[in-house]
């Protein structure tokens, strides 16, 4: 596991709820069809998680500083 | 581009102007004929007629099919890359729209074309990968529409909440990538397709790269993981992996055989498998065009830490298709090992000596960077530019023959 940047709390209750009610939906009948959507739910929201995390880790302090106040010290750049 | 030609049968009084193609904002062409005629309707006969012929404004659209967390998104990071300028949300829309936009690029997810929400695929006991989760009536209509130039609203599928959000506004584009886990399912789709890309992650890669992606995440443990897998696998079986036969090039990527018994999911053996025959796409030979090749380049010139690097490639059969194989296993250490390896590469589509390690270079930091499935990926990328540049080729200098005839 690499350097991980936190999920969003909103996303991460909703990753851990999934898992919960998949584990619940599959103890009677592990073949069952809502054993199955709800494993594919586990994995839909899993994804979106790690998307989240992928999109904060590229979020530079500086850079969406500087998107917002290019006239700045700071983030002033000149191409010649 | 499209070509109308206005037939103006008589009347020299009439003052006709036609606009022809209005430009939108990603400097495209739609389809839109406006047609002012300031004379007075009286004189029937004097009818203009306009003929547009739908096929010249042609998007090209490339298919690329892969499970969840079989890393799409990073191949299509490398792809819109390959084209230059950055792929973005579209601006001012909904946050949670998964459409990429490029200048030249516009990658939308099959996802938003799921017919059944979250909700309902729990009601009806089917995953998203169920065919009956999904409409692709729509999915034909609006990628058709596209492919001949014109606009679609196109419904969101939101991947936090589960729903269907309202529709968002999709341009026509050059190159149009649609990616997901239907794209070669239904056969009217398929046939819109000018290039497919089938992304095959073997087993055990599948769950090292979930266990790397999801352990950190609260909740998750390694039954979770492994439950999640083999809960979607019959569907993923019945309906996802046959579309690969349909692919005109297919990533596989398998556990390492440089190391015994490796299970970890870092070394990795990825194999690039090219159709034979497809119009536009000539596949990359490493020396010698149709033999069966074996090579370590590691030696005098070139030092390799362990377990090395091995590249194979040879003719095959895959579906009963002729098809052309290029295998690495292993990692690369430093970057003069990919240098060393481009220049044995033939057909690799570059327009510069050295442009596939400087792609892999600019993104150093993507997943797959240091292993063949960065490279087989960046590679995959030169050829579709390759093949939209010979069909826009081909588009252009048709009409201009037929009007020197």
């Amino acid at each position: 596991v690499g350097t991980m940047a936190a999920t969003p709390e909103s996303i991460s209750e909703k990753v851990t709820e999934s898992i919960k009610l998949a584990e619940e939906a599959c103890a009677e009948n592990p073949a069952s069809g809502e054993c199955i959507a709800a494993y594919d739910e586990v994995e839909e929201l899993s994804a979106a998680a790690s998307h989240a995390r992928q999109k904060m880790k590229e979020s530079d302090p500086l850079e969406t500083y500087c998107s917002d106040n290019p006239e700045t010290d700071e983030c002033r750049t000149y191409d010649n | 581009m499209a070509i109308c030609t206005v037939y103006t049968t008589h009347s020299l009084k009439s003052t006709s102007s036609v606009s022809t193609p209005t430009k939108t904002h990603l400097g495209f062409h739609q389809r839109q004929v406006i047609f002012y005629s300031t004379s007075k309707k009286t004189d029937r006969r004097g009818s203009s007629e306009i003929s547009c012929s739908a096929g010249e404004a042609k998007t090209v659209v490339i298919g690329l099919a892969a499970d969840s967390g079989c890393g799409k998104s990073t191949f299509m990071r490398r792809l819109t890359s390959v084209f230059g300028g950055a792929a973005e949300p579209p601006k001012g829309g909904n946050p949670d729209s998964n459409t990429l936009i490029s200048d030249t690029t516009t990658v939308i997810c099959l996802d938003d074309y799921h017919s059944l929400d979250r909700t309902g695929r729990k009601k009806n006991g089917v995953t998203a990968l169920d065919p009956r989760a999904n409409n692709f009536d729509l999915m034909y209509e609006q990628v058709k529409s596209l492919k001949d130039g014109i606009a679609v609203e196109k419904p969101i599928y939101n991947h936090v909440s589960g729903l269907l959000d309202p529709p968002e506004l999709i341009q026509p584009p050059k190159i149009l990538v649609i990616e997901g886990l239907h794209p070669m399912f239904d056969p009217r789709v398929r046939d819109l397709l000018d290039f497919s890309i089938y992304l095959d992650i073997s087993d055990e890669v599948k769950f090292a790269w979930k266990i790397q992606r999801d352990m950190a995440e609260r909740g998750h443990s390694l039954e979770s993981i492994k439950a999640s897998i083999e809960a979607r696998k019959p569907d993923f079986d019945a309906y996802i992996d046959p579309q690969k036969q349909y692919a005109d090039a297919v990533i596989e990527v398998l556990p390492t055989q440089l190391i015994p018994d490796d299970n970890e999911g870092k070394v990795l053996r990825v194999r690039l498998i090219m159709k034979e025959g497809v119009k536009y796409f000539s596949p990359v030979y490493l020396f010698d065009e149709g033999s069966t090749i074996s090579w370590i380049p590691c030696g005098r010139k070139l030092t390799c830490s362990y377990p090395g690097i091995k590249f194979f490639y040879g003719p095959d059969a895959y579906f009963g298709n002729e098809v052309s194989v290029l295998e690495m296993d292993g990692p690369f250490d430093r970057l003069d090992e990919l240098i060393y390896v481009e220049s044995h590469l033939s057909n690799i589509s570059t327009k510069f000596y050295g442009e596939v390690t400087q792609q892999m270079l600019k993104h150093a930091d993507f997943p797959g960077s240091n292993n063949g499935t960065g490279l087989f990926q960046t590679i995959t990328g030169l050829k579709i530019r390759d093949l939209y540049e010979q069909i826009v080729a081909s588009k252009t200098s048709a009409p201009l023959e037929a009007t020197k005839a």
